[in-house]
């Protein structure tokens, strides 16, 4: 070795008020704690509200009619063939569904009720795209995209005074703006989580609903895309636009669904802004352990500038300072965050309680009443980062003070 | 080859203390030979210290020029005073000399190390002077672990084991007791004879002054005298 230890002289400075430094170490952890299972719910939490919107609107990414987004109707639909050609090349899309989307009127020999409809292909689905939280309620789904069945939301059902096996008539318009009507039996009820959507929506085998709207076998209304993660919505949407013949659009799930973007994304800066005053406290308590200890030993530092240390010498041992304690106080971190953690993205945490009665929906999408937790690898790596880059900050000016001590002055001090 | 290690000409140092304007030094010219054992003595306040700081480059003259070991300070930065200091002077203070986080030997060898010497060199030569300063079998002891006699030979050993061309040693008798003063008098008289260490004291312990071959007296900021010790102080 040439040149002094100054990471040995640094560790050792740091032992010197074992309390002091402990409590130290337990602020960096516990704020790591802090912000991991913060992000960790959030990140789930997101995910799944951004899911379920996907399972029950048309994906994470849909192509649609240009025009559709605009004005909706049925009669502006997209040829899925040909779509399905150009998308099987990009590996980040793992599913492709079609889907009709419309309103219609619906009536009973009791009553009448305007709903709207999602018709769908019970073969191209699975959990990934379409999953209802409370699931069937009643009765059973159909099975084929040619079933006679009819899926009703459980409150539409209940006020079309509907009971299983009855005859269910839909009013609507079809493609050429004729008014046409199509009829099924009720075969189960769903609850989706949403009390707006369970009295407002009802299920259609797709192919029937393309037989009363005048469909060709493979139009829809959208070509719904389901992605592993849905943070690159934009980015498959973005790269598939281009590809689509003129008519056509794609767009992502937070240009479908603006409602539910805007709400995840103010939830999502007020987990930030809690997330800074977390940073803010630790770098605080760092700081002053630090400032203190600089302050102490002022005489040591002017006699170690008397002997020949260099400035820059005293500044880099007292960063070093920093430096074991963000790397001390993130292995404490992680070592009392593993269990927790580890706990709850199994478990999740239960909120029935506290939702009690609540409406449970976002934007009209319903979530599930037990938070998942779980964070995306480069959160936990940004958090990480800024424990660092806060320690070493709360370290730079007690490192620079030290470095400008004036020996003549400091040595006096006894 | 001239034998003058340090060379002070007509230096003046004033500062402000508070409201007041304080002329620490007024004019002082003073020459020392290598090998010197040499104490500046004076009541409080007549200057001593700041001389001392000012020949250590740990402080700057308001007017006048110092000269150690060939090399005039006024024309050195702060790296280069650092340096200087590092290679060519080495220091005693009072007391709590030592870093407390290191032992004896990592405190003997804390200028070597910042000189950038192998280890091995290092150690030797460390090994060496804890021997002459009577610390062998101590070396891992750190400071809280030692006497203060103690102490303060693990800090004569840190400043000679580079073999500077000064030693300046600031009351270095002022925090022990007599008979810890005399064994540590001892000990530099040995290393100045033996070794030819020159020794600067800033002191009004008049056992150092008993020792010291010149003695020179400040009062008020200004050299009252300057003698070769007769042993008669």
């Amino acid at each position: 070795m040439s040149g002094p230890n100054l990471a040995k002289i640094a560790w050792r400075n740091l032992w010197r008020h074992k309390r002091r430094t402990i409590l130290t170490l337990i602020s960096i952890a516990f704020g790591f704690f802090m912000a991991i299972l913060m992000t960790a719910m959030q990140d789930m939490t997101f995910k799944e509200f951004i899911d379920t919107a996907a399972r029950l609107g048309s994906g994470h990414v849909v192509v649609q009619h240009h025009e559709y987004q605009e004005k909706p109707s049925v009669s502006r639909t997209v040829r899925t063939t040909e779509v399905r050609e150009v998308i099987k090349n990009n590996s980040r899309v793992v599913h492709v569904v079609d889907r009709v989307m419309g309103e219609a009127m619906l009536a009973t020999s009791h009553d009448s009720f305007g709903a709207a409809f999602l018709a769908y292909d019970p073969e191209q689905e699975n959990d990934m795209s379409l999953q209802f939280i409370e699931g069937v309620v009643e009765g059973e789904m159909y099975r084929t995209a040619n079933d006679k069945g009819i899926v009703l939301g459980k409150v539409l059902a209940s006020n079309l005074g509907a009971e299983l096996g009855d005859k269910v008539v839909y009013t609507l318009m079809d493609k050429n703006g004729e008014l046409t009507a199509g009829m099924g039996r009720l075969s189960g009820t769903i609850g989706t989580g949403s009390p707006g959507a369970d009295a407002a929506l009802f299920l259609l085998p797709i192919n029937k609903a393309r037989e009363v709207l005048g469909y060709e076998a493979d139009e829809a209304t959208h070509l719904g895309l389901y992605l592993d993660d849905n943070r690159e919505s934009r980015l498959v949407a973005d790269a598939l636009a281009p590809t689509l013949d003129d008519g056509l659009s794609a767009a992502s799930w937070d240009m479908i669904a603006p409602d539910l973007n805007t709400f995840v994304a103010m939830k999502k800066g007020g987990g930030v802004f809690f997330l800074i005053i977390i940073a803010l406290l630790v770098t605080a308590g760092i700081f002053n352990t630090l400032f203190m200890s600089v302050m102490e030993r002022m005489r040591e530092f002017g006699i170690q500038i008397a002997i020949g240390y260099s400035t820059q010498q005293i500044f880099r041992m007292v960063m070093w300072e920093s430096a074991f304690l963000a790397g001390m106080g993130l292995v404490l971190g992680v070592l009392i965050t593993a269990w927790p953690y580890s706990w709850l993205s199994e478990n999740g945490i239960d909120m029935s309680a506290a939702y009690a009665e609540q409406d449970v929906s976002v934007g009209g999408v319903g979530f599930n009443t037990t938070m998942p937790v779980g964070i995306y690898p480069e959160n936990a790596w940004l958090i990480v980062a800024c424990i660092v880059v806060a320690t070493m900050a709360a370290g730079l000016y007690p490192a620079w003070k030290a470095g400008r001590v004036e020996p003549v002055e400091s040595i006096k001090l006894v | 080859m001239s034998n003058t290690v340090i060379n002070i000409s007509n230096v003046t140092k004033d500062y402000r203390q508070g409201e007041l304007d304080v002329h620490a030094l007024r004019g002082v010219s003073l020459t020392i030979e290598k090998g010197a054992f040499i104490a500046i003595c004076g009541p409080s306040g007549s200057g001593k210290s700041t001389l001392l700081n000012l020949i250590g480059a740990l402080d700057s003259p308001t007017k006048g020029t110092i000269t150690v070991d060939g090399k005039d300070l006024s024309t050195l930065g702060r790296q280069g005073r650092s340096h200087l200091r590092r290679d060519r002077i080495g220091f005693v203070f009072q007391a709590y000399n030592l870093m407390p986080v290191l032992s004896a030997y990592e405190n003997a060898e804390a200028v070597l190390a910042l000189q950038g010497m192998p280890e091995k060199e290092r150690r030797e030569i460390v090994m060496t002077v804890l021997k002459d300063v009577g610390l062998e079998g101590l070396e891992h002891r750190r400071p809280d672990q030692l006497s203060g006699g103690q102490q303060q030979r693990v800090a004569i050993a840190r400043a000679i084991a580079s073999n500077p061309a000064v030693v300046l040693a600031d009351e270095p008798t002022a925090n022990v007791d007599s008979e810890t003063a005399e064994s540590l008098l001892d000990l530099m008289e040995d290393l100045n004879q033996k070794r030819g260490v020159t020794f600067v004291f800033s002191t009004h312990d008049h056992r150092v002054m008993e020792r010291a071959k010149r003695i020179v007296q400040l009062v008020d900021g200004k050299i009252a005298s300057d003698t070769q010790n007769q042993g008669d102080v």
